[in-house]
């Protein structure tokens, strides 16, 4: 088990997040670039001081800012960290590499066994200047492997490799994260990735964690409008609860999510949403339409291309998740006396 | 790399980046053409002084400035004295460049002026102002002699001038050495179990070697030729530069100029050795 609960001053904000992983669990750490995520790392790796906070990691306290206090320095902790820079060590070869940590047996089984399961068997004696991209990610995450880390903190480690790369690096570190039971933190700021890899997701937005839970549940019920902004809902449109007796709604809005919105009225499945069509591109297989829906602009990918490029055009937005004015998340909009909200006309 | 960056290398042994293959390459242009002539003409010019004095060098010259009685005391001298002034530098100014390069000293400009200040000085005034500092009547003289030791017109007077007209171009080129060494690669080395002092003998000691080498052979040649200074606190014992110029005085160019081959001949293995090592090591390193 790794618990973080830590504050950090930064320039721009004070970083205050908690988080508790589980061995085995994969946790995605996801939200802008600067939002701290990294920060959060380096706490946990023992590189940065928090200025308040404590650290436990498979029950050895690592920080503690209260007493007794401690700060165990970073060569002790036994915490894995991959980052987008994979670190290997340039004048040593891909076997002195693998075999860095202290606690490593460079001829040992448990060596020649990974560099085969990471297909590093026929590299072990190149130097590090002629490994690809792919295989020096895999040098660095054998490497941490044999040191026997206690915890897998993993910094953006795929920015810059290629879609399938990711893949089989993702498929590679579930699998080990899973047979170890070791408790790992993926920061990601492409949400596919953070999918991709976790079992959890927290969002974090200029130092605070704003919510964290099953990535299918942040992603179609995100606790506020500022989650929904990140994990990608582009559009906000001003609905009202049926037969509400406020004309103005009750100041409610809907999330669109431009992947989440399905052509002609369906008012059993969402919002119903009519708008005018103000702008279009083909998007790999959809369309992207932009609709201009009272002030607000939302995009909506469609399978085909609407019939005519201007007018008016019905869309329904799957079971989107509403926001009040304060910004969180209305509960169950749709479960509400059995009915979707509906647009507020302009 | 010798080549463009999107030219593959072949598979198997590479040609070396000096094979006629690769001259025949770079020249293939017109501009390619003029730059290696303009390349040739400097060199050239630059080796000028080594040129002329090998020209004007007879065998008999040589071997009669060498063979008389006492002639190659010198050059012990100079070889002593360099190599402990190498191995003060080692010990003192590795650390200097170390905290110089990681930045963990407090008020970074201040301490780096100073190095700069102490290259500025010209070896004379550094030679003048060691009098007044490490003299007999100085506070510092007078420690020395507590000790029935003196700082001038010794061996320790020579060694005291010589690290200081070739502290500054160790430590700077040091600094530059240890500065090239990626410091996630010393934090990743921590993460994976290694103590500081692990890290540094490990990863960063190794890292920074090439280029620690080129500024200790830079270093041992400023020792080596160390005049200025040397010749107002130290002209006894004789190093080499001092008997060049006595020799000079006393029996003309002719006779000086075989001391001077002894000076080019001696002083220069190291520096060709640490350069070859450090370009191999590198290559090394680029796979």
């Amino acid at each position: 088990m790794l618990e973080a609960d830590v504050e950090v001053d930064r320039r721009e904000f004070t970083l205050r997040a908690a988080i508790r992983v589980a061995p085995g669990e994969r946790l995605a750490l996801f939200g802008p670039s600067g939002a701290g995520k990294t920060t959060l790392l380096e706490v946990i790796a023992g590189l940065v001081p928090p200025r308040r906070g404590r650290v436990v990691l498979a029950g050895r306290v690592l920080t503690s800012t209260d007493p007794p206090r401690r700060a165990v320095p970073s060569w002790q902790r036994r915490v894995g960290l991959l980052r987008q820079d994979p670190g290997i060590f340039p004048h040593l070869s891909v076997r002195a590499n693998l075999a860095y940590a202290p606690a490593a047996d460079p001829g040992g089984a448990e060596l020649a066994e990974l560099a085969g399961q990471f297909g590093l068997s026929g590299l072990l004696a190149a130097m590090p200047a002629r490994l690809s991209g792919g295989q020096a990610h895999r040098v660095a995450l054998g490497r941490l492997l044999l040191a026997r880390c206690d915890a897998l903190l993993l910094d953006e480690p795929y920015t810059g490799l290629d879609a399938s790369l990711r893949r089989s690096l993702t498929g590679l570190v579930s699998g080990l994260v899973t047979d170890r039971q070791i408790p790992s933190v993926l920061v990601a700021h492409e949400l596919a990735d953070a999918q991709a890899f976790a079992d959890r997701l927290a969002v974090i937005d200029q130092g605070v964690l704003l919510q964290d839970g099953p990535p299918a549940e942040v992603v179609l019920r995100p606790a506020s409008r500022r989650v929904a902004e990140l994990v990608g809902y582009l559009g906000f449109v001003p609905v009202r609860r049926p037969g509400a007796v406020r004309p103005d709604g009750g100041d409610l809005v809907a999330g669109i999510h431009p992947e989440r919105v399905t052509a002609g009225a369906h008012p059993d499945r969402g919002v119903v949403l009519t708008g005018i069509i103000v702008g279009g591109r083909p998007s790999g297989a959809v369309w992207e339409a932009d609709l201009l829906i009272g002030t607000a602009e939302v995009t909506c990918r469609l399978p085909d291309r609407p019939a005519r490029a201007d007018g008016d055009l019905v869309v329904t937005a799957l079971d989107p998740p509403c926001f009040g004015a304060d910004g969180a998340a209305v509960p169950e909009p749709g479960r509400d006396r059995l009915a979707w909200p509906v647009q507020v006309s302009a | 790399m010798s080549g463009g960056a999107d030219r593959e290398d072949p598979p198997g042994p590479r040609s070396p980046p000096g094979g006629a293959a690769g001259a025949a390459r770079r020249i293939r242009s017109v501009s390619g053409l003029a730059s290696v002539i303009g390349a040739g003409v400097i060199w050239i010019a630059l080796l000028g002084p080594v040129i002329t004095l090998l020209a004007h060098l007879s065998a008999h010259e040589i071997a009669s400035s060498l063979t008389a009685p006492g002639a190659l005391d010198p050059l012990v001298t100079s070889l002593e004295s360099g190599g402990v002034t190498v191995g003060v530098l080692l010990l003192v100014a590795t650390p200097l460049a170390w905290m110089l390069a990681r930045g963990t000293l407090p008020f970074p400009r201040v301490w780096e002026t100073g190095v700069l200040c102490s290259l500025l000085l010209p070896p004379l005034v550094i030679g003048l102002v060691l009098v007044f500092m490490v003299g007999p009547f100085s506070p510092i003289g007078e420690v020395i002699g507590r000790v029935h030791l003196s700082a001038t017109n010794t061996f320790l007077a020579l060694v005291i001038a010589e690290v200081y007209e070739s502290a500054p171009y160790y430590v700077l080129g040091a600094q530059a050495a240890f500065a090239a060494v990626d410091p996630r690669l010393e934090q990743q080395a921590g993460l994976l179990g290694d103590r500081p002092r692990r890290v540094f003998r490990r990863v960063t000691l190794p890292l920074a070697a090439p280029g620690l080498a080129m500024a200790l052979a830079v270093s041992w040649a400023r020792a080596m030729g160390a005049f200025g200074a040397v010749i107002i606190i130290a002209y006894h014992p004789f190093g080499l530069p001092l008997q060049i110029y006595t020799t000079l005085q006393e029996t003309g160019l002719a006779s000086a100029l075989p001391f001077a081959l002894v000076l080019l001949v001696v002083a220069l293995p190291l520096p060709l050795a640490a350069y070859t090592w450090s370009a191999r090591a590198r290559g090394r390193r680029r796979g």
